[in-house]
């Protein structure tokens, strides 16, 4: 596989050469775009499972069917940042907020020349501000969503309205939390009002005793989208702690969801791709993070996925109820009432896991 | 036998002897792999446990730090962790032991012609990926699993027991049944070593089928006995894929811990001298155990 990659690689590289030496000889020296069709080469993409499903860079595919995407994964952020930074060798690479701030500071992300980028003015202001460190674009943002209570309307009586649900009683034995440190905090910053850019020492041992707790409720957290989905649909778990990926996917199987928006307010996350600083391929990487913005792409992540994308037009021409109602695009006060995750400094983020080790080890 | 044969071997063997050159050709090329695959990584890990963080490249050098020692000495939480998963691994080699030592008994002396056959079939769990072994359990455990199915059936519970998935037992039910057809190996080689005859000399001194298992075949397959026991108890004690898939909150080990400084946390050096303190503890563990049990003595015997 990996020598069929790599004769393949070869293949593309003998390619280009042959043809930017054909075009220096006709043009006289001035560099000429290969056209997108006869484009060769290859980009390896360390992403999440799920996103390397063709619809989600349909765009690309079209454009450059001559070029070779490889995808590797990774099975959280720090998974993703631990793999870049003993190395990868993959070109692109796909975190979410939180973790932005790592790449900068360890010059493992390449500045984005954003002039080259064909889509990048229907991308709104608010989400480019989020890939910018310094004054710099580092990352190109590209999807966005909620993070709520997911909840099986069979076995939930009435509706949840606070985060607080996932320490109820009521339903233990069938609460399932995501399997992450930096998001306990969020919860309970939300519930307690705690401001989560500055946990005292206090809170965090406060933080640490809730979820300690509320350990034995849950009947197992998840790591992954794919492990969730399985519990809600069997009915082992009623509440989680859950991104809007699952809530579609459960809804597509048919099964009494629903998704809540809790008195504390959801929170919101946005993923951005990056480009390796080690990347040997940086222009084609860049081209395929512009197509990544393109529209069918952006589509297909709004229909398939339910998560928003970056592209303003593609979320400006929404007409289905369903979609409507997952980004509750109609409430104007959904997005005022929205948290969005700041940036985790390192020593927040080596706190924050330590204590979630301790509340799992706990039990 | 082995150990005696190798003891009373001639010592004065030159250098010009071509058995040892043998011996070198023989040796170089696993202890190679040893080296690069197992020894360098380990040495790597050592020196990432003393490291304060990640930032800067891996190879530049750095201050030395005990930090992430010290801070495992002030979790309670790890160190009970730590206890914890030793007994479980504890428990987990003795049952697959205990459960394989049939196995291998029937294989070596009851199977006959057809030994070979009931071999591969031992084995082929192996073809399928652990995986899928390990899911195939979540399907036999869970709340619309097999076992619930048919108690509900029968009528025997009106609801699923929740209690069979997502905690410590089935965790153990899990490992011990991986475990087994590892643990028939080594039992089975060490019993087919046994001569038979013994047996008949056994019998000839009116020892009862029990006697001669307990005095004559029993501590033949010691050795066997043991090199199962430890093969299933030191990964047991790091074990993390199976507590992930079957355990749920209550069924962690101390491998998941580690794991989870590794993906879940960017702190590479944290669970490297997590990692360190579990391999110790496990080398002491098995030290003590070969020192009291001294397979060397059984044999002697």
């Amino acid at each position: 596989m990996h020598s069929w990659r790599s004769r393949f690689a070869i293949r593309g590289a003998i390619g280009l050469v042959v043809v930017s030496a054909m075009v220096g000889a006709c043009g006289g020296g001035t560099a000429t775009e290969v056209p997108p069709g006869e484009q060769t080469g290859s980009l390896t993409v360390l992403d999440w499972s799920g996103y390397d499903a063709e619809d989600f860079w349909a765009d690309f595919k079209a454009t450059y069917p001559n070029v070779d995407v490889a995808f590797e994964f990774g099975i959280s952020d720090a998974d993703i940042y631990g793999k870049m930074k003993a190395g990868s060798q993959a070109d692109i690479f796909h975190p979410y907020t939180g973790w932005l701030q790592f790449y900068v500071d360890e010059g493992l992300v390449a500045e984005i020349d954003t002039s080259k980028l064909t889509n990048w003015d229907a991308v709104p202001d608010s989400f480019k501000a989020i890939g910018q460190f310094d004054g710099k674009q580092y990352f190109i943002p590209w999807d966005w969503g909620f993070t709520s209570i997911l909840y099986r309307t069979d076995k939930v009586e009435g509706e949840i309205d606070s985060w607080s649900a996932l320490m109820d009683e009521a339903y233990d034995g069938h609460i399932s939390m995501w399997d992450d440190g930096p998001a306990a905090v969020t919860v309970s910053s939300y519930i307690h009002g705690y401001d989560e850019t500055a946990i005292t020492e206090d809170q965090l041992a406060a933080i640490k005793q809730e979820w300690t707790d509320q350990a034995s409720l849950n009947i197992a957290y998840w790591a992954a989208e794919s492990d969730l989905v399985p519990l809600m649909q069997s009915g082992d778990a009623w509440v989680a702690y859950a991104w809007q990926g699952a809530y579609a996917t459960l809804l597509g199987e048919g099964v009494p969801v629903a998704y809540a928006d809790p008195k504390e307010g959801r929170n919101s996350w946005v993923g951005v791709y990056g480009i390796s600083a080690a990347s040997e391929n940086h222009d084609l990487a860049l081209k395929f993070l512009d197509q990544k913005l393109g529209e069918l792409t952006g589509n297909n992540l709004v229909s398939l996925y339910y998560y928003g994308s970056a592209n303003g037009d593609v979320m400006a021409g929404i007409t289905d109820e369903t979609l409507k109602e997952a980004f509750s695009v109609d409430d104007p006060s959904i997005l005022e009432n929205t948290n969005f995750t700041p940036n985790l400094t390192a020593e927040q983020r080596d706190a924050w896991t330590a204590m979630w080790a301790e509340v799992k080890a706990s039990q | 036998m082995i150990l005696a044969r190798r003891a009373g071997a001639p010592r004065d063997a030159r250098s010009a002897d071509p058995r040892r050159r043998t011996f070198w050709a023989l040796a170089l090329p696993p202890a190679l792999a040893l080296a690069v695959l197992l020894v360098a990584p380990l040495l790597f890990m050592a020196a990432l446990s003393v490291r304060t963080d990640l930032s800067g490249t891996l190879l530049a050098p750095f201050a030395p730090t005990l930090k992430h020692y010290a801070q495992f000495l002030a979790t309670p939480g790890f160190i009970r962790s730590l206890g914890i998963s030793t007994l479980t691994a504890l428990g987990v080699a003795a049952a697959a032991t205990a459960l394989a030592y049939p196995l291998a008994y029937f294989l070596a002396f009851r199977a006959g012609r057809r030994a070979a056959f009931y071999l591969v079939l031992l084995l082929v769990p192996f073809w399928t990926s652990y995986l899928l072994r390990v899911m195939a359990w979540k399907l036999m455990l869970g709340g619309e699993g097999a076992i619930n199915s048919v108690l509900m059936w029968t009528g025997i519970v009106d609801e699923p027991i929740s209690a069979l998935l997502y905690n410590r037992g089935a965790v153990v039910v899990t490992l011990v049944y991986v475990w087994i057809p590892f643990a028939a190996l080594p039992i089975l080689a060490a019993l087919g070593r046994v001569d038979v005859r013994l047996h008949d000399a056994a019998a000839d001194l009116y020892a009862t089928p029990f006697q001669q298992f307990r005095r004559v075949t029993l501590p033949l397959s010691l050795p066997g006995v043991i090199a199962a026991f430890l093969m299933v108890f030191i990964p047991t004690v790091g074990e993390y894929v199976t507590p992930l898939l079957v355990g749920g909150t209550s069924g962690t080990m101390y491998g998941n811990i580690i794991q989870d400084f590794f993906t879940r946390a960017a702190n590479w050096p944290y669970g490297s001298a997590l990692a360190m303190v579990m391999l110790a503890g496990t080398l002491v563990l098995v030290a003590v155990g070969l020192r009291l049990v001294s397979p060397r003595r059984l044999l002697d015997r």
